[in-house]
C-alpha cells in the first residue's frame, strides 16, 4: 500500500466523501437570499469532493490478485448491534470509478446550472444531497446503509423534477418516485430474506454486512437463490431500467431539468446495474446461473427496444433518454456473459455511459435554452450559428454510437466480443445487438444531419441564436476531453476493474 | 403493599382531579397546562426511575392476584402514552387558548392517559376493560369539547355510539371467556389460586380445551370486533375518519397516537397470552384483516381532499401494518437473536412501529392543528406554497409525511424496516410460509402510500400559493419540534429504541 493510501485511510477518506457534500448541502440551504454564496458553496464543496475522490482513486491499489469482496479504505462502526447493523464503507475496483464519476458529474452539473435563477439555493443544496446518496450507494457495505442511501437519492431527485422540471413535471416526478420506490421495497424484502437465511451460519449472530452474508452463501439452497435473485433483479432492474420496467424513464428524463437529467442518466441508472454486480451476482451465484437466460433475453430486448424507440422520437431529449435504455441493456449483456471480460466491460460501459450521456443531455438542454425547442424537425443548420455547440454534439453522438477511438467503443466492443464467444463457442445471438448498433448509428447520424447541418432552419426565430456560454462550455470540454482520453487509453479505468471482475466470474465458474 | 406498579398512574390521575381546581383558582390557561405538564412529567420520571432501578417487574396488589404489573412492556407503553399526552397538552396551550373550561380539558386528557396506562399494565381482562372505558369516556367528552362546533358534536355522537357498541361487544366476549376459564379454574385442585380473568389463566384454560370450541369462537369474534373498533381496522373503521376530522385537532392527535395504540396493547395481551393456544384459528384471519386494512386505508387515502381525513385513512393503513406483528408473534421457534424467539422478534417490530407512529402521526396532526390556529384551512389544497408561508412548519410536515411513508433515514423507515423483516423471518420457519405475503403486502402498500404523502409535499414545496406569512403559537411550535426531533433521532440512532422494544416483547411473551 502506498503512502498516499495510508494518509487517506488515516483521515477516513470515504466517510469524508459522504460528509463533504452533506456539509455543503446544509451550508447551501442556510445561505438564505445570497444566491451567489449558495452557488459558490455548492461549487466549492463539490470541487473539494472531486479532488478528494481523485486522490482516493490515485491511492487505490489495484495491482495483484484479489478475492471476492476485497475492499480498501474500509471503515466500520457498530450502529444497531441488536440487529447486526453497522456503518461499513469500503471500495473496490468496481466502485472506485463509480465514486469518481459521481463526484465528477455532480461538480460539472452544478457548474452547468450556473444560470438557475429560480430558488437557486434549494436547487444547489438538493444536488449535493443527491451526491451524498449516490456516493453512499457506491461505498456502502452494509445492506441497511445501502438501502438508506438508495432511498435518500429519491427525495432530491423528486424535488429536482417537481420544481425545476418541464411542463409535465408533477406527473413525471411522482411517477418516478413511486415506480422506483416500489422496486426498492421489493429489493428490501429480498435483503431480509438473505439476512435471515445467512443468520444461522454466522458466528457473530445476524448481520446486515454484505461481506458476511456473501461469505456464507454456500449454505443458500438453489431454490432460495433463484427466488431471491429474481426479486433483486427486479429491484435493481427497474432502476437501470430494463424493458419492460422502463416506462418511468422517458417521463422523468424529459421533464427533469438538464442537470437533473445528467445525474439521473449518468448516475442513478448506474445504481441499478451496480446493485446487480455488487449484490445480486456475487451473493447469489447459483440464482444468477439459473436466470442467465433471462438476463441475456432482457438485455437484448432492452438494447433492441432502446434502439428502435430512439429511432422513432421527434424530440431530441426523448431520443437521448431512450438511447439510455439501450446502453444500459449493453451493461446487462456484459454482466450476463459471466466472464471476466464481460463483467469488466459492463462496468466500464457504466462509466462510459455516465460521461457520454452527460454530454448528450447537456447539449439537449442548451438547444432547448437557446433555440426554445428540442424538436428535431424544427431545427436545422445550427452548426452555422453555433459551431462550438455543433462540435460538442458531434463528439457526444459519435461516442454514443461507438466510434472507435472514443470511450463508447472501448466499452461496447469487449461486451460484444465476450457475448459472441460466450462459453467459448460462437454465439449467433450476437447478431441482434450488432444490428442495434447499426440502428443507433442511424438515429444519431440522421438527427445530427437534420439538426446541425443543411440550411439554417426557418421554423424558429434564429436571429438570437448564440453559441454556448462559458459555464456550459467548461463542463462539456472537460467531458469531451475525458471521452477521448479514456477512449484512447481505456486501460486507465480497466486496470481498476479487471482484478475485481475476475473473482466474480470465478465465482460463477466462468473465466 | 408495594405501590411501585401503580404509582405513575395514581400521580397522573390524582393531578388530573386537581387540575380543574387550579383552573378555577388561577383562571389561567397557561398555569393549568403547567400543572398538567407537571403531573405528566412526574409520571414519566417515576417510570424512568423504575427503569433505572433495574426494571424488576412490580406487581399490584401482589403477584398471585394477577391484576397489574409494571414491566418492560407496560413501562415502554406508559412512556409512549405519556409523551403523547405531554406534546398534546403543550400544543393545546396554543390551540385551546380561547376555549372555556381549560381545566376540564386538561383533566380529561390526563384521565384518558391514565386509562391507557392501566391497559398497558393490566394482567387481567377486567382491568384492561376498565382502562379502555376510562380512556373512551374521557375521549368522547374531549371530541365533543367544542360543543358549539357542529362537526365536533356530530363526531362525538358518532364516536360515542360506535364506541359504546364496541365496548358492549368486547364485554360480551369477555363474559364468554369468563365462562370458559371459570369452568377450568373450578376443576383445579385449589380454585382460589387463580384469577379467572387473568390472561395467564385464560391461556391455560384455552390450552386445556385444545381445539376451537363454539363458545370460544364466538368470544374471539366478539373481541376482534370490540377491540377492532378501537384500533380502527377494516371493517370496523367507519367511525375513524369522521371522528378524526370533527374532533379538535390536538385531540385527534391523541386519538391517533394514544388511544389507538391502547387497542393494540389489548390485542397483544389477549391474543398472544390468552388465546395463543388456538393461534391456528385466528392467525390467518388476523393476517387477512391486516392486509385488507392497509390496502383499504391507503387506497381511500389517495382520494381524500381534507388533510385530517387523509391522515385518518393513513392511520387505518398504519393499523394494518402494525397488525402484521400479531400473527408473526405467535411463532415460538428460537431465533438467531440473543434471547429472542421469532415471535418476540416479530412483536418487537410491531411495538417499534407503534412507538414511531405515536410521534410521526401525532406530530402530523399537531402540525395541522398549529396551522389551523394560524387560520390555514384543512383542505390539502390550502397547503399550496406553505414552504414560503411557514418554512419550518412545512419542513416539519415533510419530515412527518416522509417518515410515515418509510423514507430513510427517518424513524418511520427504521420501524417499518424492522416490522416488515418479521414476516420474512417467519417465512423461513416451518408452517408459516404464508406470512411472506404479509411482508410483500406491507412493502407494496408502503410504496402506494408514498403517492398521497408525496402529493402533500408537492403542494407545500412545488405549487405556488398565497404569500403572506403565517404566525404560529410558540407552545405549539415546541410540541412540533419535540416530534420532529424524536422522528429524526429515532431514525438515526434506533439501537436503544430497538433494544427497549425487544425487552418489551420479551416481557410480554415469555419464551
Amino acid at each position: 500500500m502506498s503512502e498516499l493510501y495510508d494518509l487517506l485511510d488515516g483521515i477516513h477518506i470515504l466517510t469524508l466523501l459522504i460528509l463533504l457534500p452533506l456539509i455543503g448541502a446544509v451550508l447551501t440551504f442556510l445561505a438564505g437570499k445570497r444566491v451567489k454564496l449558495a452557488k459558490g458553496l455548492a461549487l466549492g464543496f463539490s470541487a473539494i469532493t472531486l479532488i478528494m475522490a481523485t486522490l482516493m482513486m490515485l491511492g487505490f491499489d489495484f495491482s495483484g490478485n484479489f478475492g471476492i469482496y476485497q475492499f480498501q479504505y474500509e471503515e466500520s462502526f457498530s450502529w444497531i448491534p441488536s440487529l447486526g447493523i453497522s456503518y461499513v464503507v469500503g471500495v473496490d475496483g468496481i466502485s472506485v470509478p463509480m465514486v469518481w464519476l459521481t463526484a465528477l458529474l455532480c461538480f460539472l452539473a452544478i457548474l452547468f446550472s450556473w444560470d438557475v435563477g429560480h430558488r437557486t439555493k434549494e436547487y444547489m443544496g438538493l444536488m449535493l444531497v443527491l451526491e451524498v446518496g449516490v456516493i453512499g450507494v457506491f461505498m456502502a457495505l452494509d445492506y441497511f446503509m445501502f438501502y438508506i442511501f438508495w432511498e435518500v437519492v429519491l427525495i432530491p431527485m423528486f424535488f429536482l423534477i417537481a420544481i425545476w422540471g418541464g411542463p409535465r413535471r408533477e406527473y413525471a416526478a411522482i411517477k418516478f418516485f413511486i415506480y422506483t420506490h416500489v422496486a426498492s421495497v421489493v429489493m428490501l424484502v429480498a435483503i431480509f430474506a438473505m439476512y435471515f437465511e445467512a443468520a444461522p451460519h454466522l458466528i457473530g449472530g445476524p448481520s446486515f454486512s454484505m461481506i458476511q452474508i456473501q461469505s456464507v452463501n454456500g449454505f443458500f439452497p438453489a431454490g432460495f437463490q433463484a427466488i431471491v435473485f429474481l426479486a433483486l433483479f427486479f429491484g435493481f432492474g427497474v432502476k437501470m431500467p430494463i424493458v419492460p420496467f422502463h416506462t418511468w424513464l422517458p417521463d422523468a428524463h424529459v421533464e427533469a431539468p438538464t442537470a437533473g437529467s445528467v445525474l439521473l442518466a449518468g448516475l442513478l441508472l448506474k445504481m441499478g446495474s451496480y446493485g446487480i454486480i455488487r449484490v445480486a451476482i456475487p451473493t447469489l451465484p447459483e440464482g444468477a446461473l439459473e436466470w442467465q437466460w433471462l438476463l441475456i433475453a432482457v438485455a437484448i430486448l432492452s438494447i433492441m427496444y432502446g434502439a428502435f424507440a430512439s429511432l422513432a422520437q421527434k424530440d431530441l431529449k426523448k431520443m437521448v433518454a431512450f438511447s439510455s435504455i439501450g446502453h444500459m441493456g449493453m451493461v446487462l449483456l456484459g454482466f450476463a456473459t459471466f466472464s471476466t471480460l464481460g463483467i469488466a466491460a459492463g462496468v466500464f460501459q457504466m462509466f462510459a455511459h455516465g460521461l457520454i450521456t452527460a454530454v448528450l443531455f447537456m447539449v439537449c438542454g442548451i438547444v432547448q435554452h437557446i433555440a426554445g425547442t428540442r424538436e428535431i424537425s424544427k431545427l436545422g443548420g445550427l452548426s452555422e450559428k453555433m459551431p462550438y455547440y455543433a462540435t460538442f454534439v458531434m463528439i457526444g453522438f459519435m461516442a454514443s454510437l461507438g466510434l472507435p477511438g472514443l470511450i463508447g467503443f472501448a466499452a461496447e466492443f469487449p461486451i460484444f466480443f465476450s457475448f459472441a464467444f460466450m462459453n467459448g463457442v460462437w454465439n449467433w445471438w450476437i447478431l441482434l445487438p450488432i444490428i442495434s448498433v447499426a440502428i443507433t448509428a442511424a438515429y444519431y447520424i440522421w438527427s445530427m444531419q437534420r439538426t446541425l447541418f443543411g440550411p439554417l432552419t426557418t421554423k424558429i426565430d434564429t436571429s438570437h441564436l448564440h453559441d454556448v456560454s462559458w459555464y456550459e462550455a467548461a463542463p462539456l470540454i472537460a467531458l469531451c476531453v475525458l471521452i477521448v482520453l479514456f477512449g484512447l487509453f481505456p486501460s486507465l479505468i480497466y486496470d481498476f476493474i479487471r482484478p475485481f471482475a475476475a473473482p466474480i466470474a470465478g465465482l460463477l465458474g466462468v473465466v | 403493599m408495594d405501590y411501585t406498579a401503580i404509582l405513575p398512574i395514581i400521580v397522573l390521575a390524582g393531578l388530573a382531579v386537581l387540575v380543574p381546581a387550579v383552573a378555577a383558582i388561577t383562571k389561567s390557561n397557561k398555569a393549568t397546562a403547567a400543572v398538567a405538564l407537571i403531573g405528566i412529567f412526574t409520571s414519566i420520571a417515576l417510570v424512568l426511575l423504575w427503569f433505572m432501578d433495574g426494571a424488576n417487574p412490580a406487581y399490584f396488589p401482589d403477584q398471585a392476584s394477577q391484576v397489574v404489573r409494571l414491566d418492560a412492556f407496560s413501562g415502554l407503553f406508559m412512556l409512549v402514552f405519556l409523551s403523547v399526552a405531554a406534546y398534546v397538552v403543550l400544543a393545546s396551550v396554543g390551540f385551546a387558548s380561547k376555549d372555556k373550561h381549560a381545566g376540564e380539558y386538561y383533566a380529561l386528557i390526563m384521565l384518558a392517559t391514565s386509562g391507557m396506562m392501566v391497559v398497558a399494565s393490566s394482567l387481567d381482562l377486567i382491568t384492561l376493560f376498565v382502562g379502555i372505558e376510562l380512556t373512551s369516556l374521557s375521549s368522547y367528552a374531549l371530541v365533543a369539547f367544542r360543543k358549539t362546533d357542529r362537526r365536533g358534536a356530530e363526531a362525538a355522537t358518532k364516536y360515542f355510539i360506535y364506541g359504546g357498541l364496541s365496548s358492549a361487544l368486547a364485554l360480551f366476549g369477555i363474559s364468554l371467556i369468563y365462562g370458559v376459564s371459570s369452568a377450568w379454574v373450578q376443576a383445579q385442585p385449589d380454585p382460589t389460586l387463580y384469577n379467572p380473568l387473568a390472561f395467564q389463566t385464560i391461556g391455560s384454560a384455552v390450552a386445556a380445551m385444545g381445539s376451537m370450541d363454539p363458545i370460544l369462537f364466538l368470544a374471539t369474534v366478539m373481541l376482534i370486533a370490540g377491540f377492532g373498533f378501537k384500533v380502527a381496522i377494516v371493517p370496523f373503521h367507519m367511525w375513524a375518519p369522521d371522528v378524526y376530522e370533527g374532533a379538535p385537532t390536538t385531540i385527534t392527535a391523541m386519538l391517533a397516537s394514544g388511544s389507538k395504540k391502547m387497542g393494540f396493547v389489548a390485542f397483544f395481551k389477549l391474543f398472544l397470552i390468552g388465546l395463543v393456544a388456538i393461534k391456528a384459528d385466528w392467525a390467518l384471519l388476523i393476517g387477512i384483516i391486516a392486509i385488507v386494512t392497509m390496502t383499504y386505508g391507503n387506497l381511500v387515502a389517495i382520494s381524500q381532499t381534507n388533510i385530517k381525513r387523509m391522515l385518518a385513512y393513513s392511520s387505518i393503513a398504519q393499523a394494518g401494518y402494525i397488525l402484521i406483528a400479531l400473527p408473526v408473534a405467535t411463532i415460538s421457534d428460537p431465533s438467531q437473536f440473543a434471547n429472542l424467539t421469532v415471535g418476540q422478534y416479530g412483536l418487537a417490530g410491531g411495538i417499534f412501529q407503534i412507538v414511531t407512529h405515536a410521534f410521526m402521526k401525532g406530530g402530523a396532526f399537531i402540525i395541522v392543528a398549529t396551522l389551523s390556529t394560524a387560520a390555514l384551512g384543512e383542505n390539502i389544497t390550502d397547503y399550496k406554497g406553505l414552504s414560503k408561508r411557514a418554512p419550518l412548519m412545512a419542513f416539519a410536515m415533510a419530515i412527518m409525511l416522509f417518515s410515515l411513508a418509510g423514507i430513510p433515514p427517518l424513524a418511520g423507515f427504521a420501524s417499518k424496516f424492522y416490522l416488515f423483516s418479521g414476516p420474512v423471518y417467519a417465512w423461513g420457519t416451518p408452517g408459516n410460509e404464508w406470512m411472506i405475503w404479509l411482508a410483500i403486502a406491507g412493502v407494496l402498500n408502503s410504496a402506494l402510500s408514498l403517492y398521497y404523502y408525496a402529493r402533500v409535499v408537492k403542494y407545500m414545496y412545488v405549487e405556488k400559493g398565497p404569500t403572506e406569512k403565517l404566525r404560529v403559537p410558540l407552545s405549539m411550535a415546541v410540541a412540533v419540534a419535540i416530534c420532529v426531533v424524536a422522528v429524526i433521532a429515532i431514525g438515526l440512532y434506533s439501537g436503544p429504541v430497538i433494544d427497549a422494544c425487544q425487552q418489551a416483547a420479551r416481557a410480554l411473551l415469555p419464551a
